[in-house]
């Protein structure tokens, strides 16, 4: 396994946090970086599965690969990522189903939007399956096979040249804010909970900035130069959200999705924020992981396993929420289900690594 | 002319004296003056405390156990100017097979009939996660997307479920839903539904009852979804008998709760439209 290095780190740290967000109202909550700022984990994944994408597609020698094999190689992983959006989401209703039968709580069937999945299931059976219908926090996956359907296009374009994919995913953008263009939910009405219209600018920035960092001495200058300005846009961000600070969207002039603070559209507000996270965080990995191996091997590790420990921490999320519902929550249930939970992601990390490392049992078997 | 009879108004008369022929309850006096300012509106202010006469039979519930009542002051002026009222309803959306049997498609159909000269449109949003922490925000913007006369708010049901703190939901509950009405449009709540293997859970009561206050304070109408399907349980749910029928009792009751949510809602708008403008609107006690 590769060693430790400041994607997967990163990857890590957002795993984590987006398992802790995923527990509403848990005591660690308060504590992750997503309370500080206008912008939160979703952000960071993103990007840096735009960064990985960048990797992937080149060879060890950095020559990029063949075109077939880069439109083969993501679409296979959107078809890996469509299965395990589907495996969880199974899950999770069974989860949610088989609570309230055993706590004989039909509130619980109706929680986190899987109602119409029980109550209309006709309608709603097609609409999960075809990932117009996500239960609440079960919508990064379905984000990310959209975003792994467009990233071809993205990849192949930047070979003709970098800025031309930029561009475009920045006129698909603005298009769509503008316009307020989103993929419809069905059969409830509203949309999706992430764009990817608008989110797929921020897997093209990553990519983008892998590129730079490869070829551009300039980028790596730049990058440096503007760690204060980040700062800045960091500690903006933190009085913000600590005063509760943020455009009220009927006062807002028109388009008004280019004002206000919204998760959906990635609204600039936020773009910006994440920017100013990247960088003045960019040499925090550097610091650190001289100082504390065993975390950032931890962390690492986590992230070259994201798709299984994201959707491990999915399910492990829900779990911890049905155990606090049941157990009527508290510090000494936040600390156990937070502590097992980070334990379970732990371990599947682990466990991934180990099963491609053994040899596999024979298939005919 | 306040005190002229509409054809219409005579219409709800009748309607509201043909549902008595049929279920023995008390006659009500329909409120004039009200009528008169909003010819188009069939609705009589019923009694309090018995069964809800212009309810279907199976989701009846007296008015008192069913919402507190305030002013609507934006769905009024749309109805005087006779313009089509938008409705947001937010929340869950579940209930029932097929489109047409959905809470959004059967709320716009009750409130429909019971404004027969309006147009009403519901168009509706399921929010997910919990007010507590970033739904209120993302409801701030379904609001400014579409801009509605009012916005009924199915509240509370995620966040009693992830047992968020109570003083901190209600907080965000009451400064979003000043935000709204801020903008001059009306809001009407509706509390989370009851069940059985709740009604001992403290928490839970007093989730139910910070929403209450809430709606108290900030003068907005309260469809009191947990205080009907309590009533409802002692009566409709009691039918079946034995263990096995006994064992899905909550889950026919909610859904009960489904099925007449959307009238339950619209008696509420409707009761809450005949609330005279001058005076504060008068509460029926709270049935604890």
């Amino acid at each position: 396994m590769r060693e430790p290095n400041a994607v997967d780190f990163w990857r890590g740290v957002a795993l984590i946090t987006i398992f802790v967000n995923h527990i509403p109202g848990n005591v660690f909550q308060d504590y992750t970086y997503s309370q500080y700022g206008i912008s939160d984990a979703a952000e960071l994944f993103v990007f840096l599965a735009g960064w990985s994408i960048g990797i992937a597609t080149r060879g060890r020698d950095g020559v990029p690969e063949p075109a077939g094999r880069t439109v083969l190689r993501l679409l296979s992983r959107m078809v890996e990522v469509y299965r395990a959006q589907l495996v969880i989401t199974a899950i999770a209703l069974a989860m949610l189903a088989g609570a309230a039968l055993y706590l004989d709580n039909p509130l619980l069937v109706e929680w986190h939007n899987a109602g119409p999945i029980f109550s209309d299931p006709i309608q709603a059976t097609v609409g999960w399956v075809t990932l117009l219908h996500q239960l609440g926090f079960f919508n990064i996956l379905p984000l990310y096979v959209v975003l792994l359907g467009l990233a071809p296009a993205f990849v192949l374009l930047a070979r003709v040249h970098l800025g031309l994919a930029l561009g475009i995913s920045v006129l698909l953008y603005a298009v769509s804010l503008v316009f307020e263009i989103n993929i419809p939910s069905w059969p409830v009405e509203g949309h999706w909970f992430f764009n990817p219209l608008c989110w797929q600018l921020l897997l093209v920035l990553g990519f983008a900035a892998h590129e730079w960092r490869r070829g551009s001495e300039r980028f790596l200058v730049w990058r440096r130069r503007l760690m204060p300005l980040g700062v800045v846009i960091v500690l903006v961000g933190a009085v913000l959200s600590w005063f509760n600070l943020r455009p009220d969207p009927l006062a807002v002039p028109e388009p008004r999705l280019l004002f206000i603070f919204d998760k959906s559209y990635l609204s600039p507000a936020r773009l910006v924020h994440f920017l100013g996270v990247l960088l003045a965080f960019q040499a925090v990995f550097g610091l650190i992981q001289p100082r504390t191996r065993w975390l950032t091997r931890q962390l690492a590790a986590l992230g070259r396993n994201s798709l299984a420990v994201f959707s491990v921490g999915s399910v492990a999320s829900l779990g911890a929420q049905l155990i606090r519902f049941w157990t009527g929550g508290g510090i000494a249930t936040d600390v156990l289900v937070v502590g097992c939970g980070l334990a379970c992601l732990s371990f599947t990390a682990w466990f991934v690594e180990w099963r491609t490392r053994s040899p596999r049992p024979s298939s005919a078997a | 002319m306040a005190h002229s009879l509409s054809p219409s108004l005579l219409g709800g008369v009748s309607l509201a004296m043909a549902a008595c022929l049929v279920l023995p309850a008390r006659a009500q006096t329909p409120r004039e003056p009200a009528h008169a300012e909003i010819p188009s509106l069939q609705a009589t202010a019923p009694s309090p405390d018995a069964p809800d006469p212009s309810l279907s039979p199976e989701c009846r519930v007296p008015g008192s156990k069913l919402y507190t009542l305030a002013k609507l002051k934006a769905v009024k002026k749309a109805l005087r100017e006779h313009r089509a009222v938008q409705v947001l309803a937010i929340g869950s959306t579940s209930g029932g097979l097929g489109t047409a049997a959905t809470y959004p498609v059967r709320l716009e159909d009750a409130l429909t009939r019971s404004l027969p000269d309006i147009e009403v449109t519901v168009e509706s949003r399921g929010v997910s996660g919990e007010i507590a922490s970033g739904a209120a925000e993302r409801l701030r913007n379904s609001v400014a997307e579409l801009e509605p006369d009012l916005v009924v708010w199915q509240v509370g049901g995620n966040d009693a479920l992830a047992r968020v703190d109570i003083e901190e939901f209600s907080q965000s509950l009451a400064e979003t839903v000043g935000w709204i009405k801020s903008h001059g449009i009306d809001v009407v709540l509706v509390d989370p539904q009851y069940t059985a293997s709740l009604a001992k859970d403290d928490y839970y009561r007093q989730f139910v009852q910070a929403i209450q206050k809430v709606a108290e304070r900030e003068q907005v109408p309260l469809v009191q979804r947990y205080e009907a399907m309590r009533y409802l349980a002692t009566r409709a749910i009691s039918a079946p008998k034995g263990e096995a029928a006994q064992a899905g009792a909550g889950f026919r009751l909610a859904d009960l709760g489904y099925r007449c949510m959307a009238e339950h809602v619209t008696r509420a708008i409707t009761v809450s439209l005949l609330q005279p403008d001058g005076a504060p609107a008068p509460v029926p006690p709270a049935a604890h």
